[in-house]
């Protein structure tokens, strides 16, 4: 609002000010990343020129607008840890997240986007290049080149037994350290390493143990410094992924002789199928398409039979269970009288056999498969129009299976059960919301409710007591935050001048507004008094809140002192950046109108410093 | 090194998310009570359903968007949808079943051999990218398919993607790629 009036009335001023603002935010994010970069990297024991990259990288991703909607921190530490892959510096990404105190997984996240948006490589990790980092932190003293020199060759040799793909090298790093460190005579426990290297202690000895599979560890020490095995090992999960597929083969080999004995059966059932199919009473209507459907049903549905992976143990508990459900199906069609349910069971048993029948048939087929892929027959054959879903918006309820669906719908008692069950268990929320929804509705009582958005919570702060006003605008100065656009000395000059001035009682009491003015001030004084006039501009506020603590503090009119403050007040107006003295009251006063609380107890300084001949002479009895 | 074997390959579909609406207003609080295979959230307002036949979980808004996962294919998801907008039809709501679509398709799919992963991501360096002490696996993503493929090390992948047809055509266009880096 005020921006827009400003600009009513100065439009140069205002059209100035908004370019200002932009670059003036810009340069003054690149400072801050620059700091912060630079306290980082300090702590990392980074050298300026690894710095000066880190702030190129942040400036690109800035220009990129790549720090919105992501915290600073995050990335800045995404820009260090970009220059320390490139550089090969043997800092983990773990090191970062440590410094700050930030989840890994989601400075990884930030680190990954910056080096996708910026287009540049990280080169792979190596785990070697930590040896030196650890070996160091683990204190072998003399022999720690010995060790690191070790622990390297254990490491190469990981690598060629497959250990190190999709590992995390701080482990490996452990693990080789570790039997180096025992290969040279020092003894260092797991739970040192750990420390160390930042790894949990399960895969450190699950990092062990695969070392200990591979033939590298059969050989002494004195070997294994002079000889390199010429085999390579396959990695571990493979190994672990290999076996699996042997049991399933095997079980398999044996399934497939339990098939053969299932042929012979198949045989008899088709027999019994082609009996009961004559003896089920005829579908009519539509439903008689479907009669002729089935022998190209059952073909495909064998087709598929073929190309599909089998799981026979299952196919076997789904011919088993099928047949029951059929059975059962089966009576249920000879018991319904009604023609309507007649039909669609007739449907549902129509389509049931085919089902069956693939399932029995030569080659078993996953049981699912087959009932769905006869059911997309019913679908497309009772579709009238090609594509109504789109269009039409109706429920096609082919194939939909009401009665079972009903069962999904309790009934009145089981409901109730539910709803208590459900009440129980979301007690606490439902309390929440209930003392929530009465302190709105006592709030909307008392007419000061207001729509509370979810916005950071302002800082409450106690109400100044000061015996001048001048300590009144001290303490009020400590308390908020220093604004650079704000002449401070202006302001103490003003104050020292108020308080020269003779302070009058506001004796008017038949000025209804000024008593309301006054009482309200008094209330306000209660009140916090930094807690600033909502919609006026941030740059305004710090001079009314002075002008707020200024009246708290002495409680009484200084009307005459504001008012002779009022030409003073065009020199502090002048440095704000904003619109110029004359345009401030005046602003103040459109909004004013709109504001709530404040509201008032700032029209009464507007009205005073604007409107001067009225309430100053008035008050001036 | 001809990408002849994807006949031999198998691609499992574990999962297919959709999505559709019912053009009407629900209540959730009825829905809970009166059905059977249902959770109640009220704190984040929606309510879970959950089918047997198609094994499918559905997720279902008072505004009418229901979102249903857990199915195996395309045609299976979109069954179970229909039955779901059926069972909603029988509590007494004014369905209307629209804007189907189908937002997700996850497969899985083996290759028979091992992969070098360091070599593959330097090969294929701007889609791409391995971070080992984040995750084990290569995450490639295709921008033209708009989809994403996680290679692990073992053969094994991974792939994301709209539809169906981007899955396997993924496949078909990584495989080259996966060979040539193989053991």
């Amino acid at each position: 609002f005020v921006l827009l009036i400003g600009a009513g009335k100065t439009p140069t001023l205002g059209g100035g000010f908004h370019a200002n603002l932009g670059k003036e935010s810009r340069a003054q994010t690149l400072q801050n990343g620059k700091r912060q970069i630079h306290h980082l990297g300090n702590q990392l024991q980074l050298n300026q020129h690894c710095l000066d990259t880190a702030f190129n990288f942040f400036k690109m991703a800035v220009s990129k607008h790549l720090t919105r909607g992501r915290k600073m921190t995050h990335v800045i530490a995404a820009c260090l840890y970009l220059v320390c892959r490139t550089e090969g510096t043997p800092h983990m990404l773990l090191d970062l997240s440590d410094l700050l105190q930030v989840n890994v997984y989601v400075l990884g996240k930030t680190f990954l986007l910056l080096a996708r948006e910026l287009c540049i490589n990280a080169p792979a990790i190596d785990p070697c290049l930590y040896i030196p980092r650890f070996a160091h932190m683990l204190e072998f003293g003399d022999k720690n080149h010995e060790v690191s020199m070790t622990a390297l060759r254990l490491l190469q040799r990981m690598k060629r037994d497959w250990m190190h793909t999709g590992r995390r090298p701080s482990g490996l790093c452990g693990a080789a350290l570790l039997v180096a460190a025992r290969m040279h005579d020092f003894r260092r426990t797991v739970k040192e390493v750990i420390r160390v290297v930042k790894v949990c202690e399960s895969t450190l000895r699950k990092r062990l143990t695969e070392f200990e599979d591979t033939p590298t560890s059969q050989l002494t020490i004195d070997e294994f410094m002079k000889i390199d095995l010429e085999e390579e090992c396959d990695p571990p999960s493979f190994t672990a992924g290999q076996k699996k597929l042997k049991i399933q083969q095997l079980e398999k080999a044996l399934s497939k002789k339990l098939e053969d004995f299932e042929g012979e059966i198949s045989s008899y059932q088709d027999e019994i199928e082609i009996e009961l199919e004559n003896s089920r009473p005829k579908a009519k209507g539509v439903f008689a398409n479907f009669t002729k459907d089935d022998p190209i049903d059952d073909s495909t549905s064998s087709i598929l039979g073929e190309e599909e992976a089998e799981d026979e143990e299952l196919e076997a508990a789904a011919n088993h269970l099928n047949k029951d459900f059929y059975n059962e199906l089966h009576e249920k069609d000879r018991a319904k009288t009604d023609e309507d349910g007649k039909c669609k069971n007739g449907n549902e048993a129509l389509v049931r056999p085919p089902a069956l029948e693939s399932l029995l048939g030569p080659l078993p087929t996953a049981a699912s498969l087959g009932i769905t892929e006869s059911i997309k027959e019913c679908i497309s054959t009772k579709d009238r129009e090609p594509g109504e879903n789109t269009g039409d918006g109706e429920l096609d309820l082919s194939g939909i299976d009401d009665s079972e669906i009903d069962r999904y719908i309790l009934n009145e008692t089981e409901a109730q059960i539910k709803a208590e069950l459900w009440m129980k268990e979301n007690a606490d929320y439902l309390k929440e919301q209930k003392e929530k929804e009465a302190r709105i509705a006592k709030e909307k009582e008392l007419g000061i409710y207001k729509e509370h958005k979810p916005k950071k919570s302002a800082k409450k702060r106690e109400p100044i007591q000061a015996s001048t006003a001048g300590e009144a605008i001290e303490k009020m100065l400590e308390q908020k935050k220093i604004s650079s656009k704000i002449n401070y000395n202006v302001l103490r000059d003003l104050n020292s001048k108020g308080s020269n001035t003779p302070k009058k009682e506001d004796d008017s009491t038949d000025d209804s507004t000024n008593t309301k003015k006054l009482s309200r001030r008094k209330s306000i004084a209660s009140r916090n008094i930094a807690n600033p006039v909502n919609s006026v501009g941030k740059r305004l506020r710090p001079l009314i809140s002075t002008q707020l603590a200024k009246k708290a503090a002495t409680e009484e009119a200084i009307f005459p002192s504001t008012q002779a403050e009022a030409p003073d007040l065009q020199k502090p107006a002048a440095v704000l950046v904003e619109s110029g003295p004359v345009a401030y009251n005046p602003d103040e006063e459109v909004e004013e109108e709109e504001i709530e609380d404040d509201d008032d107890h700032c029209m009464s300084a507007l009205q005073l410093m604007g409107g001067n001949g009225k309430l100053g002479c008035s008050l001036n009895y | 090194m001809d990408a002849d074997s994807d006949v031999a390959l198998d691609i499992l579909i574990t999962n297919v998310v959709c999505v559709f609406r019912t053009r009407c207003h629900l209540n959730l609080r009825k829905i809970a009570l009166e059905g059977a295979n249902v959770i109640y959230k009220r704190d984040v307002g929606k309510v879970l359903m959950k089918l047997r036949k198609p094994r499918i979980t559905a997720t279902i808004w008072s505004s009418g968007r229901v979102m249903c996962t857990g199915a195996t294919s395309e045609e299976e998801a979109k069954f179970g949808a229909r039955r779901l907008a059926r069972s909603l039809q029988k509590l007494g709501f004014q369905v209307i079943f629209t804007d189907f679509k189908v937002v997700n398709v996850l497969a899985v799919c083996n290759m028979p051999f091992e992969i070098r992963l360091p070599e593959f991501t330097k090969n294929n360096r701007p889609h791409a990218s391995y971070e080992p002490e984040l995750h084990p696996a290569v995450c490639y993503r295709i921008k033209t398919l708009r989809a994403t493929l996680q290679i692990f090390s073992t053969g094994s992948i991974t792939v994301t993607g709209p539809n169906v047809k981007a899955v396997a055509s993924a496949v078909e266009q990584i495989y080259p790629f996966v060979f040539e880096s193989r053991k």
